[in-house]
């Protein structure tokens, strides 16, 4: 089968010891990355994107594979043991997990979201390998309207479903957007909002972006609320063995499988990431949990630590992680922050991900496959027997802890372009999202915004000027309502799911503002 | 939501005035604001835009109006929320159920702490060219670990200056990354 060889020269690939030195170095740094209260596996990417310039383009991407998985692990590590998720993914792990950690049953609890994190990966990146083909059929019949769809579909899923307040996240929309616009037109060759300054020509560049926002943002929200005693310390850690007893195993294990069903679908599909998937699986084992307890069959764990819930959620935000690489991959399409910043990451080795990188990156492509199943693989045996010494970063004292993110953040900048200006707009749009944080507006849009902006912009100009001015291009076919009719129906039942929890919210508590709207 | 009730009223308890001044809860106004301006600046450089002759009809101008409506939308949008529902809700709550909760609640802004970060960092910005990278990175982080409350002055420092060579060391020695030198230039 075509796909077994690929796949097999993906590994004879990966496999040399350079790179399987660099995926080594990607997990640890990564983990390690993660591990910091606050910072998850997107951050952890973004910030080590300038190590990765003098790599060969698949020992870079082998590296961001490691990083990105090793992120994930390293972050939901934090969410056991501190409590301090940094992502989205490990928030929903954070509940049960640290509730486990409280009880003494931290090494299970990482344990638990070591293998389940593992058996999502191991099962998403078999399906992206063996449904690549599939994926770039459908990408080739995809034309500029499709294209268009598809990131209108990203744009409104990432920021109006997704987010708590749609006009928040619509906010962080336009943000984006505005900041995807400086620079030189790529249709007209037109110098837009550069107020003339030569640097702003190529635009903005991702990793000042990325970094500003979620590096040097964090830095100054923990210096703008230090006051308040921050959520650092009273750290848990506790020795012993991370064996799962067969009574654990016994509830896990289905567990595992059911979070990993629930992450796949939502990597493919631009949904903000793993967030919706890990509390579905969440909720899912919660419902599943008072149900045996009432049938007598077992008992209800939840509130005081329940093994299922830090299983089912690790399973699935892993499973996400998996098909959004395929995604990325397959149809250039990034479905997450982290996938956002893979994506600029092509861009800068001048590849656009798509079905032509199976074409002509063909070796690139497997290696990284394959590289993805050798760092899960690395990452189990790192964490299994060593999450408890991952903690041990923890006692690095909390202002280190920030002053060396920021000086790895200006490094990063700097280095990218050796540009000034980059520095200057570092600061300032780590002011922005200092703002953006004190008022609960997403984060995530933006970078899904700068990096998908132009080429939303650049397919519905294509799309139409081949329909002449006529709107109608923009839903003529199969694929484009499609795609239009998932997104209308994916509204409808967040906005029936949200009109009925505040019914139940205003029942709660008496309505205070009748006249709203 | 129930959240909307409690806020204002926690905000009033501590015995003094009974009405919160008219900006309680409304200080996202800003943000508004700021979203109109980016609005109107893109509507206006947008008409300033020279379009090359001989461009496809949807030219340069035609995706900036498209963000420019839509931001303003949006900007306005959220100025009406804000008014006419003040103290935004807890969303902290909602967001991490069974997280503190509090941590991420309005927190009053350390603004001497802040102060003292985005400082440190502006001086940083301005002196690294000029006196390279060794010195400045070493008082960015010197800088930063002062203002999160690290108060051993001399072991900072020299853990400073330690932090910044090595990494010197590591991606300029190392990778072959390009980092000003400064006026400790000639030394290395």
């Amino acid at each position: 089968m075509d796909v077994v060889d690929n796949l097999m020269a993906g590994f004879a690939n990966a496999l040399s010891p350079e790179y399987l030195f660099l995926a080594l170095v990607g997990v640890v740094l990564g983990t390690a990355v993660g591990v910091v209260p606050g910072l998850g596996s997107s951050m952890a990417v973004a910030l080590l994107l300038p190590v990765t310039f003098h790599l060969d383009p698949t020992g870079a991407f082998i590296m961001f594979a490691g990083v990105y998985y090793g992120g994930l692990f390293g972050d939901s590590t934090a969410a056991i043991l501190m409590n301090t998720p940094g992502q989205a993914s490990a928030i929903a792990t954070a509940i049960e997990g640290h509730k486990m950690a409280r009880r003494g049953r931290a090494p299970q609890a990482l344990a638990t979201a070591a293998i389940g994190a593992f058996i999502g990966a191991i099962v998403s990146t078999a399906l992206v390998a063996f449904f690549s083909p599939v994926i770039v059929e459908l990408a080739l019949r995809f034309g500029p309207a499709e294209y268009f769809a598809l990131t209108v579909f990203a744009f409104v899923a990432t920021s109006a479903v997704v987010s708590n307040s749609a006009v928040r996240g619509l906010i962080a929309l336009g943000i984006g957007l505005a900041i995807s616009m400086v620079g030189i037109d790529s249709l007209s060759g037109a110098e837009r909002f550069t107020l003339g300054v030569p640097q702003l020509f190529e635009g903005f560049s991702i990793i000042t972006v990325t970094v500003a926002l979620l590096a040097v943002g964090e830095v100054f929200h923990v210096a703008a609320t230090a006051h308040a005693g921050g959520g650092v310390g009273g750290s848990l850690r506790r020795a012993g063995t991370p064996w799962l007893g067969r009574a654990d195993l016994r509830r896990t294990f289905p567990a595992w499988m059911r979070g990993t069903l629930f992450g796949l679908p939502f990597g493919s599909i631009p949904a903000g990431g793993s967030e919706i998937p890990t509390f579905l699986a969440f909720g899912a084992e919660r419902k599943l949990a008072a149900r045996r307890a009432r049938r007598g069959t077992g008992e209800d764990e939840f509130g005081n630590g329940a093994i299922e819930g830090v299983a089912a959620p690790e399973a699935a935000a892993s499973a996400t992680a998996g098909t959004a690489m395929g995604t990325l991959l397959g149809l250039g399409l990034p479905t997450s922050a982290t996938a956002a910043i893979m994506l600029a990451a092509f861009q800068q080795y001048g590849m656009q991900p798509g079905p032509l990188l199976f074409e002509r990156n063909a070796d690139l492509v497997w290696a990284l496959l394959a590289s993805l199943f050798i760092g899960s693989v690395m990452l189990l045996i790192l964490n299994l027997p060593f999450a408890p010494l991952w903690a041990k970063l923890l006692l690095v004292p909390k202002p280190y802890m920030y002053a060396g993110i920021a000086v790895f953040s200006s490094l990063g900048v700097y280095a990218a372009a050796s540009s000034m200006v980059d520095l200057w707009l570092m600061l300032i749009l780590g002011l922005v999202a200092l703002m953006m944080r004190r008022f609960d507006i997403p984060l995530a849009p933006v970078l899904i915004a700068v990096v998908l902006g132009p080429v939303a912009e650049t397919e519905l100009r294509r799309a139409l000027a081949v329909g002449q001015g006529d709107v109608s291009v923009l839903v003529d076919g199969g694929i484009t309502l499609g795609i239009y009719g998932l997104l209308l129906a994916i509204g409808l039942v967040v906005a029936v799911g949200r009109l009925r929890a505040r019914r139940a919210a205003g029942r709660a508590a008496p309505p205070v503002e009748a006249g709203r709207g | 939501m129930s959240t909307d009730a409690t806020t204002p009223a926690r905000a009033t308890e501590p015995d003094a005035p009974p009405r919160p001044p008219w900006w309680q809860g409304r200080s996202e106004l800003l943000v508004a604001a700021l979203v109109l301006g980016i609005a109107g600046f893109i509507a206006v450089q947008t008409a300033a835009i020279p379009v090359p002759t001989g461009t496809e009809p949807p030219g340069p101008r035609f995706f900036p109006t498209l963000v420019a409506v839509f931001m303003g939308a949006v900007g306005l949008a959220l100025a009406v929320q804000v008014v006419l529902r003040p103290a935004r809700p807890a969303q902290a709550a909602e967001q991490a159920p069974g997280a503190d909760a509090a941590e991420d609640a309005p927190v009053r802004i350390d603004w001497r702490c802040l102060g003292i970060v985005v400082a440190t960092m502006t001086v940083f910005i301005a002196i690294l060219q000029p006196v390279g990278w060794l010195l400045s990175a070493a008082l960015l982080f010197f800088g930063i670990a002062y203002a999160l409350g690290s108060r051993r002055l001399l072991f900072d420092a020299v853990l400073s200056l330690t932090f910044s060579s090595l990494i010197q060391l590591a991606f300029v020695a190392g990778l072959g990354l390009n980092l000003p030198a400064g006026i400790l230039g000639g030394i290395f």
